[in-house]
């Protein structure tokens, strides 16, 4: 009988656990199904509209979103005149880019109000629609979301790619304004960029609407 | 059988929840189930909801600054925080020394 065989008390009696290091799993960077890039506008009229336009981060995981996010101000804080563009790396936030040319926004326009109540609050959650692909095989179609600030009132749009694309963009907004818990009305429109670019705010066709 | 060569058939997904992470792939291109969503059928699409996001605020990796943020005063530091004012006063700067040098190519005052 061999003297090392373990007796059976050793066997029920439990094992003590190896501690586990406390906070292995909060140093975890959970990957992003894309890379995005934040850049940030301010209208300078001494400078040219793309001069105006610095990139200030990259990130492709949940932490470092969140690291850039804690670490920049918010929009309500930002002056007239000056934007956020969040889009997926690549895509340039501007209409003249390939992936957007073709493709148009779900613009949300706020009130002088809502910079103080809302705004903040809407382009986080628009944020986290982007880089969570809350729109199923629909965020596809996604190339980015803009916030504008401005004295008659702040606007957040999502741009996708293609404004033939019926299907995707009712997706995209309905889901948006579900997760934005916005009241069915006002009602919430698309616009293409061609649009846009050709026309003078008030003219604008409305493509869709939720 | 019918064929319809007309309508396109979108790439089926699927949702896969994970119970662990270390079911995740190692590379970051892959994800479970397949390799590459927009190729490959039957891959997968990393989705999170809105709770895991929020819960991952608070991570020391999401506390910690990103490296090498451009100074941006106002934006990426405080509009009166002293780099923000160097910068002004730098692009300030700037500017006169163009301004002089527009000006006054061959004068120099010291």
């Amino acid at each position: 009988m061999a003297t090392s065989e373990p007796k059976p008390s050793d066997v029920e009696e439990p094992q003590p656990e190896i501690p586990e290091p406390p906070s292995s799993e909060s140093y975890i960077k959970h990957p992003l199904q894309n890379r995005w890039a934040l850049w940030y506008f301010k209208n300078d009229k001494s400078k040219s509209w793309t001069e105006n336009l610095r990139l200030i981060s990259k990130f492709d995981t949940v932490e470092d979103f969140w690291a850039l996010y804690n670490h920049i101000q918010q929009p309500s804080k930002l002056g007239f005149g000056c934007d956020y563009c969040l889009f997926k790396d690549g895509i340039k936030p501007m209409w003249e880019d390939d992936r957007n040319k073709l493709g148009g926004r779900w613009l949300m326009t706020l009130n002088k109000q809502q910079r103080h109540n809302d705004l903040d609050r809407y382009w986080m959650e628009t944020l986290l629609c982007l880089v969570g692909e809350s729109f199923d095989e629909s965020s596809e179609d996604v190339c980015g979301a803009v916030v504008n600030v401005r004295p008659k009132g702040d606007k957040i749009g999502i741009w996708t790619s293609n404004c033939q694309n019926r299907d995707a963009i009712m997706t995209i907004g309905t889901g948006y304004k579900e997760r934005l818990s916005l009241p069915s009305k006002p009602t919430m429109s698309y616009q293409s960029h061609d649009d846009t670019s050709s026309k003078s705010g008030s003219t604008t066709k409305n493509m869709y609407s939720v | 059988m019918t064929t319809n060569t007309n309508k396109s058939c979108p790439i089926p997904t699927k949702i896969l929840t994970l119970k662990d992470w270390s079911q995740l792939p190692d590379c970051y291109s892959q994800t479970p189930g397949g390799t590459l969503f927009s190729t490959t059928p039957g891959g997968t699409r990393i989705i999170y909801d809105r709770k895991f996001l929020l819960e991952c605020r608070n991570s020391p990796i999401a506390k910690t600054p990103p490296c090498c943020l451009p100074q941006i005063p106002g934006v990426t530091v405080p509009a009166t925080h002293p780099i923000g004012k160097l910068q002004d006063l730098k692009e300030e700067m700037e500017d006169e020394e163009k301004d002089l040098a527009d000006d006054n190519q061959f004068e120099m005052d010291i």
